[in-house]
């Protein structure tokens, strides 16, 4: 029962994200930016990015508390000091870690220099998810007992916790289908390496004063931990190689899904930009490997009621509880569905590039400065989260751009971002962080992300290629 | 020019982040020190007899009842280790009007008696009457306690006016049990 708590603690302790990536969002010098827009206004020759190194991003946020509310070494009692997070978080404060690795990616313009027939882009890379809302009334129900919350139905939808890897094989293709529109889709297959998933619970602990007995003691359990390729490591005969068997795992998980991508990019001026886009429209079915653990049942607590009749239970109460209310293991195949993203924005640009003193240019006009606004929403196991970012770019030359961001969401209301990418010759690297508050003292800060990648990239022209 | 303006800013970045990023001491070890202490109220025992209970079909009176009931829940090892202590609190309202006394008897596996909790009820003479008590269980009476799997109810009469079909009243337990546990 320690060890349990203990699990539902750090998950909760080590987790936080939203996957809001508001400074790459639209960062169109940046070959990643169309993972996030696969109608994102970017153009190229062809790009391919190192390979593990084209992108990473990592990110990790919780509501209602930091890691230095819980572990700060302070001096005072752990136990007080959980004590003080539990009450000072409600039930949908929650962590999330987010973790993204790009293992390749590429991609190509279709059609020679003179014709438009859109551009390809593909890869591979590798996720891992991790969401977990606050366990309040559970953690109440561990810390401090019933005692003082008679009366108080303990709800067991609190519990809810999601982790999986998977990794992602893609292909996007993007095309200017007006000159002021482009549209672009992404095709995704899932490969799931691990999944746990258990966001579908319900029930109830209840213990209010009642006429006959003490107490009216109702448990109503409805909980369900589904989980998919982690049975082999937790089975007692397990003697294999973990670090190995995780390491295939993680790429080429068994278990298999498919989704999709859309986005445009839309100026109705030539210095006004409207984007949006949907991100991983798609489910995961866990069919190989799968063990779901169910907690099921009803079960209203009497006492030890002797009738004087001469007829007994033979069980005892805490036989019969256990036979009402079981703990199960079942073997059903389950089908999960991807954290869907949104995102939006609005960009008015001014100011053209004094580089460019020479209009003998045809191509459109370079703006030094853009401001704007961006929204984005995720669907998560309750309420969908929503960030508001207000942001300002900077072209300093063809050859740097500097974005900052505001934000604000759920985490926090001092959410300063800032990226840069920055290109020598066909070489692009990129740094993006957010929170940079929050590094003041990165124990405190409950949220913080950054991103970061190299790519090479052969710039579109319209110049023949000899 | 240009490079160097880029490598400056490059540099002022990374000079930002490796200067102003700090953490305060944070001591994970604590994790160890998590010791859980929850206190649960839990019904105990409840039973509701009639005065016309202790009345036979001959119209004699049954000078006694008894009623054993398994009690299991200490052949849980973990619940066994992790409580602390456990206070019985019993509520008697009696309203035959007759005295009684209910003792119930804590037996182990192989029906050895290990402890008794005895209560005097008073007979019903017109007036309110109800009796409470509680029963603490620490140390080595809660030693006994876990190793009780069986509990004998004994409800005895104690000598008075015979009662008949005819004769009113209840003799009503209701009791909860406050339950101390240490998880760590």
């Amino acid at each position: 029962m320690r060890k349990g708590f203990l699990f539902l603690l750090l998950v909760v302790v080590a987790n936080c994200f939203s996957q809001n990536k508001q400074v790459l969002y639209n960062m169109t010098s940046v070959p990643q930016s169309l993972m996030l827009n696969p109608g994102a206004d970017f153009k190229y020759k062809f790009y391919f990015g190192v390979p593990l190194l084209s992108g990473t991003s990592f990110k990790v946020g919780s509501t209602g508390f930091s890691m230095y509310d819980l572990f700060a070494n302070d001096g005072v009692d752990f136990n007080q000091k959980l004590r003080k997070v539990v009450y000072a978080t409600n039930r949908d404060d929650h962590g999330a870690l987010n973790e993204q690795i790009e293992i390749f990616n590429g991609g190509v313009k279709l059609g020679d220099w003179l014709e438009d027939k859109g551009y390809l882009s593909f890869g591979l890379y590798q996720e891992f998810d991790f969401w977990s809302y606050m366990p309040k009334d559970l953690a109440i129900l561990a810390l401090d007992g019933n005692r003082n919350y008679i009366g108080k139905s303990f709800d067991l939808s609190d519990l809810s916790v999601k982790a999986e890897t998977v990794s992602v094989l893609h292909i996007g293709y993007h095309k200017n289908i007006a000159d002021n529109l482009i549209i672009g889709a992404r095709g995704k297959i899932y490969f799931s390496g691990f999944n746990a998933t258990s966001t579908h619970n319900s029930g109830y602990i209840l213990t209010r004063n009642a006429n006959t007995t003490m107490y009216e003691q109702i448990v109503n359990s409805n909980l369900t931990l589904n989980t998919s390729g982690i049975s082999k490591y937790i089975d007692e005969d397990y003697n294999g190689d973990v670090a190995t068997d995780v390491r295939k795992q993680l790429l080429f998980g068994s278990d298999m899904g498919l989704g999709f991508d859309l986005g445009f990019t839309y100026y109705p001026k030539k210095n006004t930009q409207i984007t949006a886009s949907i991100l991983d429209v798609g489910f995961v079915s866990h069919s190989k490997d799968v063990e779901n653990f169910t907690y099921k049942g009803y079960y209203k607590y009497e006492g030890i009621n002797p009738g004087f009749t001469g007829s007994d239970d033979p069980d005892g109460v805490y036989g019969d509880f256990q036979d009402a209310v079981k703990l199960d293991t079942l073997y059903n195949k389950y089908t999960t569905w991807r954290p869907i993203k949104l995102n939006a924005s609005y960009k008015y640009s001014y100011g053209i590039s004094s580089e460019e003193d020479c209009n003998c240019y045809a191509g459109e006009k370079k703006y030094k400065n853009s401001v704007g606004a961006q929204f984005f929403m995720m669907s998560t196991p309750r309420t969908p989260i929503t960030a508001l970012t207000g942001f300002y770019q900077r072209n300093v030359s063809d050859k740097l751009q500097l974005k900052a961001t505001y934000t604000l969401d759920s985490y926090s209301y001092t959410n300063i971002g800032l990226g840069m990418s920055a290109t020598l010759g066909k070489f692009n690297l990129y740094f993006m962080g957010d929170n940079l508050l929050g590094y003041q003292d990165v124990s405190k800060a409950k949220s913080l992300s950054f991103q970061f990648g190299f790519n090479f990239i052969f710039a579109d022209s319209n110049e023949p290629p000899y | 020019m240009k490079k160097y303006y880029l490598s400056k800013i490059i540099c002022l970045l990374l000079l930002v982040g490796v200067h102003f990023s700090c953490t305060s001491d944070l001591d994970f070890n604590q994790v160890n020190d998590l010791k859980l202490e929850p206190v649960y109220e839990l019904n105990f025992s409840y039973f509701n007899v009639p005065a016309t209970a202790f009345v036979a079909s001959d119209g004699t009176n049954y000078q006694w009842a008894y009623d054993d009931e398994e009690f299991d829940v200490f052949r849980d090892k973990y619940i066994n280790s992790y409580l602390q202590r456990a206070d019985f609190y019993f509520e008697i309202t009696n309203t035959i009007a007759r005295a009684f006394s209910l003792n119930i008897v804590l037996l182990d596996a192989n029906n050895n008696m290990l402890t008794t909790i005895i209560m005097d009820v008073p007979a019903y003479s017109g007036t309110a009457n109800t009796i409470s008590q509680t029963e603490i269980f620490q140390n080595a009476r809660l030693e006994l306690l876990k190793s009780t799997r069986k509990m004998r109810f004994m409800v005895a009469m104690k000598p008075g006016a015979v009662l008949d079909e005819n004769s009113p009243g209840n003799l009503i337990l209701r009791s909860s049990a406050t339950v101390y546990m240490d998880i760590q």
